[in-house]
């Protein structure tokens, strides 16, 4: 009995430091980046130096070089491709839950979008902005990104549907309610918490872009990351510069992470438990 | 009881058209335009000769555009480096990820703040991601080299023989999250009694993860390794932001040859064909990897 205690605690400790060793294997290139932005140039070409003094002059250049403007941008992409996404998903998600619509098919042949390559989509997407005189503008960035971005939140949708009791509607058309009053003003309002973390989560996949938006965009819609790998080619390296940018455009999607990370497990994995 | 209802039920367009289509209408029309509609364009594009460098030579070629593009050695290289890519980064993903889950669901402290800080590098832009590890790889100024360099280490990262690797690598410092977020959630809902079955058995820890936890494991692994596999096919910001293919050819991937066949030489029906050589690829596997799992579940 004793052996095994003392094997079961060696095995504790294992674990621990595994645990421990990944964690800063996470944190170790962030605060990298962290510290580097606060570098001077002199500094910058000394890596292993941990204690500087820190300058201002990186991250006054940066916003003074307009990655506000990128910011922006990247914004109004993310927020008008969640804003469409949830128009045109959300009904569709709860006529596939509660009145299984199309079956199974629906269900799971939505997913089947996502096995589409970009590379597949972009050539069309590029040349009928082209014909439409929109290349280089927002509206094919967005409708870029609403073809990967629908139906994965849709499907997150789908099994937030699932956990609402179907009896909720009828109880509300006995009520006197119109079918479509039920689901606006009963039905929706229960996956309110489960929409939110599906419209964060389509927001952070639109603004994690950068295939479609470096074609679609073009030089004048740059969206965020399209502007970070910019530092990397423009003038040689600005690493100082380039390690404001990457903290910008990441400070919100790790903040906007902490919000919907409980939730994202049962989006992802829920669509198909009870289907 | 609710005479609303059948009144419209017996209305002739609820019944044609009825109320749970109509829910559908909006997205099968934004599906249409976004992806029916371009999937046609591009199909039909592979068949023909658009460059939009020679303009007015477009005309139907035929299958001219997929052998002009099986006969480039840079194309077959492009496959096997992304396969290579693939197989190196989601086997180290699933192996992390499972014992990164396995550690977690045991953990008692700091357990929230542990699990929040492990799951951030998914939601980190990957061309951010890229950009982080080329200069903390690069020779000259990153930290990684000079400290291997005091050990008496010297490596090159990104040299012809070791840049897919570490592009790999940087895959697994993104993604592992991802797959240790599933088979967490795949670990929660495992039933106790297996385990403790197993444990009155005598069995150690290790022998009941191999032969009683993975075992149950087995559909969640499988859905999770494939939507990882999926989606590390479509490699593109790290190559882009690192290597650009290069040295040589040693990190030319399908997503990046594409990029540069359509948008760098802008033969946009030859970069088509490729993305149509990748599609039939995938669905070839999915189809025997799904078809191996329906046997087996009824054997």
């Amino acid at each position: 009995m004793r052996a095994y205690r003392a094997k079961n605690k060696f095995w504790t400790w294992v674990r621990v430091a595994f645990l421990w060793a990944a964690v800063l294997a996470v944190l170790f290139p962030y605060t990298w980046v962290v510290l580097s932005s606060f570098k001077s140039p002199a500094d910058l070409t000394n890596p292993t130096k941990l204690v500087f003094a820190p300058v201002l002059d990186n991250w006054a250049r940066v916003f003074a070089g307009g990655i506000v403007n990128n910011f922006g941008l990247s914004l109004l992409v993310g927020l008008a491709t969640v804003l469409i996404t949830l128009l045109a998903g959300t009904p569709a998600a709860y006529a596939i839950s509660h009145y299984a619509v199309g079956g199974r098919l629906a269900r799971f042949g939505i997913l089947l979008a996502e096995l589409i390559p970009p590379s597949v989509l972009v050539v069309p997407l590029f040349l009928v902005s082209y014909d439409l005189r929109v290349n280089g503008m927002v509206i094919p960035v967005i409708v870029a990104h609403l073809t990967f971005v629908l139906p994965v939140v849709t499907w997150f949708l789908i099994s937030f549907f699932d956990d609402i009791p179907r009896d909720l509607e009828q109880a509300a058309l006995i009520d006197g309610c119109t079918r479509f009053q039920a689901f606006l003003k009963v039905v929706l309002p229960q996956v309110l918490p489960g929409l939110g973390a599906a419209a964060i989560f389509g927001f952070v996949l639109s603004w994690n872009d950068m295939f479609y938006a470096l074609i679609l965009g073009g030089e004048t819609a740059k969206t965020l990351p399209v502007a970070i790998a910019g530092y990397n080619t423009f003038r040689g390296v600005q690493l100082g510069d380039m390690s404001v940018a990457i903290l910008v455009s990441v400070l919100p999607t790790l903040l906007l992470s902490f919000f919907i990370q409980r939730r994202m497990i049962r989006g992802i994995g829920g669509g198909g438990v009870k289907g | 009881m609710d005479d609303r209802r059948v009144d419209t039920a017996q209305r002739p367009f609820s019944r044609l058209f009825p109320y749970e289509w109509r829910m559908m209408t909006p997205l099968l029309a934004v599906m249409v335009i976004i992806l029916a509609y371009p999937i046609a364009y591009s199909a039909w594009l592979s068949f023909r000769n658009v460059d939009l460098t020679k303009p007015g030579r477009d005309a139907f070629v035929g299958f001219d555009q997929y052998v002009t593009v099986l006969k480039q050695p840079l194309y077959w290289t492009a496959l096997t480096n992304t396969f290579i890519f693939v197989a190196v980064a989601v086997t180290l993903e699933l192996v992390l990820g499972l014992a990164l889950a396995v550690s977690l669901k045991k953990q008692k402290r700091f357990r929230n703040l542990t699990r929040a800080i492990l799951l951030t590098p998914m939601f980190v832009t990957p061309i951010a991601v890229g950009l982080m590890f080329r200069f903390l790889l690069n020779n000259q100024l990153g930290l990684v080299p000079v400290i291997l360099q005091k050990l008496g280490i010297s490596i090159d990262f990104f040299s012809a023989d070791l840049a897919l690797l570490s592009l790999a690598l940087i895959d697994v410092w993104q993604w592992t999250p991802f797959m240790m977020l599933m088979l967490l959630a795949g670990l929660e809902n495992l039933p106790e009694e297996p385990h403790e079955a197993a444990h009155v058995d005598g069995a150690n820890a290790w022998q009941t993860l191999i032969r009683v936890t993975v075992p149950m494991m087995k559909p969640i692994i499988l859905v999770a390794v494939l939507i990882r596999a999926l989606d590390a096919l479509k490699v593109f910001e790290y190559v882009y932001a690192i290597t650009r293919g290069g040295p040589g050819a040693a990190t030319e991937t399908l997503q990046f040859f594409i990029y540069k066949i359509g948008f760098g030489y802008y033969r946009l029906s030859e970069a088509a064909a490729v993305s149509w050589t990748v599609v039939i690829l995938v669905m070839a596997v999915l189809v025997l990897s799904l078809w191996r799992t329906t046997r087996g579940r009824s054997a």
